[in-house]
């Protein structure tokens, strides 16, 4: 199969629940190439696909949970792979990500942390539960410019306020950039001004659009 | 008419005074009563009183049970934590390890607190409304409970990737929702109604649907000594009522803000009783004027529709929202008069 009838064969079999069928299709691809090209040649531009499709309400939880999964079967695939490869291509930036004080609706932010890993960032998930200075001290310590919080309901999305206020308050205000997400982000994108949050995404496939984006006006800002 | 007679005119598509009108307010009851959620969601006597507060400021034609689906979580031990403006939510869910279901257990519905509350609150409604105002029983569906008592990931990848763990679940699930369910009838509520989301193609493949999710619930209805009324969860179901019509004892359906009234009738059929559209929990966020300005909308399309009532979407209506918006809802439900009112 060239690259097309893959990215097809891949779509179609995710978008059918078959994730043993996609599984054996990355398998296929890499065996001509390896895992990280047929993350890149064939499952980023379906997870693209997906995003697209999800947008327009094309897509259920569980074929992007199918997704996930098969992206993350890559992920681990590949992990194994660089293990005896010399040539392991240059991570992006680091991102710290989890879900806010009181939330712990995981698995939005399980997704994209799949997806974000899928597209070459470094991803420091601390778990659901997090408070403000908990996320901005790991930030700090690791030398994240981006924080993405995740919350599934208004009540606990509030709490993001809390990790604005934290990052303005250390004076980190640009130089790290505060990326949320979540459930209720979608059903009022309003949402993202009222707590602080420097961009949001529609759905968890582009995230690491948002990343790069975040990150470019990080280095803009504050350069290094 | 009486808001029961009102309701069951509504079923059976026979003439009314008026459109009948419910709106989700079981919060409200507690901004009515400046009441402590913390003491509304435990108490019966104060969520009778909350209730008491709506029925006479509010006027809907039906009253709900507390809408507070954690409490039932919490029964199999999930943790709950309350809110100053919200209903409770879960802390912890009980089952964090797929591998950990066999310890999910049937939990004793006459001792657990919060069962109890539950079921109290809907026997005080009864008893205070004595027919006169339909009484909903709100109760989390059986397919959607396992979700917050093991998370939506979790619930997930078992629906998904392991059909007998899910039956074993969904078969501990059917006892607790037959016995609530039919507790509460005994209690005297008038219909029971669930948000369905684990059934619903937005969520799961429709495969999944057919084969285990409308079984299961085909099976566990049957069990049920009363009406139940299917609501759309968190997502627009117009386009998936064939799915469900076959399910014994739906009595109608509550549909999303965003399903098309016009396209859910005519797939629905005319005889299916339909509840919706107005979005409740965001009423808050809108001017009174915009808030009538929808709801005459939805009047207007259903115009001639005999067999719907006028209610809100999703969940509660927010604390937030202003009694005017509630009460301006009301007058004009009150004042409009459609091609099926009898005058």
């Amino acid at each position: 199969m060239n690259i097309e009838e893959s990215k097809k064969a891949l779509f179609t079999a995710i978008m059918q629940g078959e994730r043993e069928q996609a599984n054996g299709l990355m398998d296929d691809y890499a065996a001509m190439s390896n895992y990280r090209t047929a993350m890149m040649d064939v499952m980023e531009p379906v997870l693209e696909e997906i995003g697209s499709q999800w947008n327009k309400e094309n897509i259920s939880l569980a074929q992007g949970y199918i997704a996930g999964k098969v992206a993350e079967d890559l992920l681990l695939k590949i992990h194994i792979e660089q293990k005896n490869d010399a040539a392991i291509p240059v991570e992006k930036g680091q991102i710290v990500l989890g879900n806010i004080e009181d939330d712990f609706h995981s698995l939005g932010r399980k997704l994209i942390s799949i997806f974000l890993q899928s597209a070459g960032w470094r991803v420091i998930d601390i778990g659901n539960d997090v408070t403000a200075a908990a996320f901005v001290d790991k930030a700090v310590e690791t030398g994240a410019r981006i924080i993405g919080v995740s919350a599934m309901m208004y009540t606990t999305a509030e709490n993001i306020k809390k990790v604005r206020e934290e990052i303005d308050i250390r004076n980190l205000t640009g130089k790290i950039q505060l990326a949320v997400g979540g459930a209720v982000f979608k059903l009022r994108p309003e949402l993202t001004q009222e707590v602080g949050g420097d961009g949001t995404t529609a759905n968890g496939f582009q995230a690491p659009r948002l990343c790069e984006e975040l990150w470019e006006r990080s280095i803009r800002e504050v350069p290094l | 008419m009486t808001s029961m007679e009102r309701v069951v005119a509504a079923l059976q598509g026979t003439a009314a005074d008026r459109r009948a009108f419910t709106m989700t307010l079981s919060l409200y009851g507690a901004k009515l009563t400046s009441c402590p959620l913390t003491e509304y969601y435990t108490r019966p006597e104060k969520y009778l009183q909350g209730q008491i507060a709506v029925a006479e400021q509010c006027r809907p034609d039906i009253l709900f049970t507390p809408f507070a689906l954690p409490l039932e979580a919490q029964a199999f031990g999930s943790e709950i934590f309350y809110l100053d403006k919200s209903p409770p939510n879960i802390k912890k869910p009980f089952i964090r390890n797929p591998a950990d279901i066999g310890k999910m257990k049937m939990p004793d519905i006459d001792r657990d607190e919060g069962l109890c509350y539950l079921l109290s609150s809907a026997n005080l409604l009864a008893d205070q409304f004595k027919g006169t105002v339909p009484i909903c029983g709100v109760l989390t569906s059986p397919l959607d409970l396992p979700a917050i008592i093991m998370g939506v990931e979790n619930w997930l990848e078992i629906l998904l990737f392991d059909r007998v763990k899910a039956s074993a679940v969904i078969e501990i699930m059917s006892v607790f929702f037959v016995s609530m369910a039919n507790r509460m009838f005994e209690h005297g509520v008038t219909f029971i109604a669930m948000a369905m989301v684990f059934s619903n193609p937005q969520f799961l493949f429709e495969k999944t649907i057919v084969e285990f999710v409308v079984p299961a619930l085909s099976a566990i209805f049957a069990k049920v000594n009363g009406p139940i009324v299917f609501h759309h969860g968190s997502m627009p179901i117009a386009g998936c009522l064939p799915l469900y019509r076959c399910l014994p004892n739906i009595a109608g359906f509550v549909l999303d803000q965003r399903d098309d009234l016009v396209e859910a009738r005519k797939i629905a059929g005319e005889n299916t009783l339909l509840l919706g559209n107005l979005e409740g929990p965001t009423l808050g966020k809108i001017s009174p004027a915009l808030a009538l300005e929808k709801a005459r909308k939805i009047l207007e399309n259903r115009k001639s529709d005999a067999h719907f009532i006028f209610a809100t979407s999703s969940a509660d209506v927010a604390w937030d929202t202003p009694l005017e918006t509630i009460t301006g809802i009301y007058d004009l439900v009150e004042t409009y008069r459609g091609d099926h009112v009898q005058y």
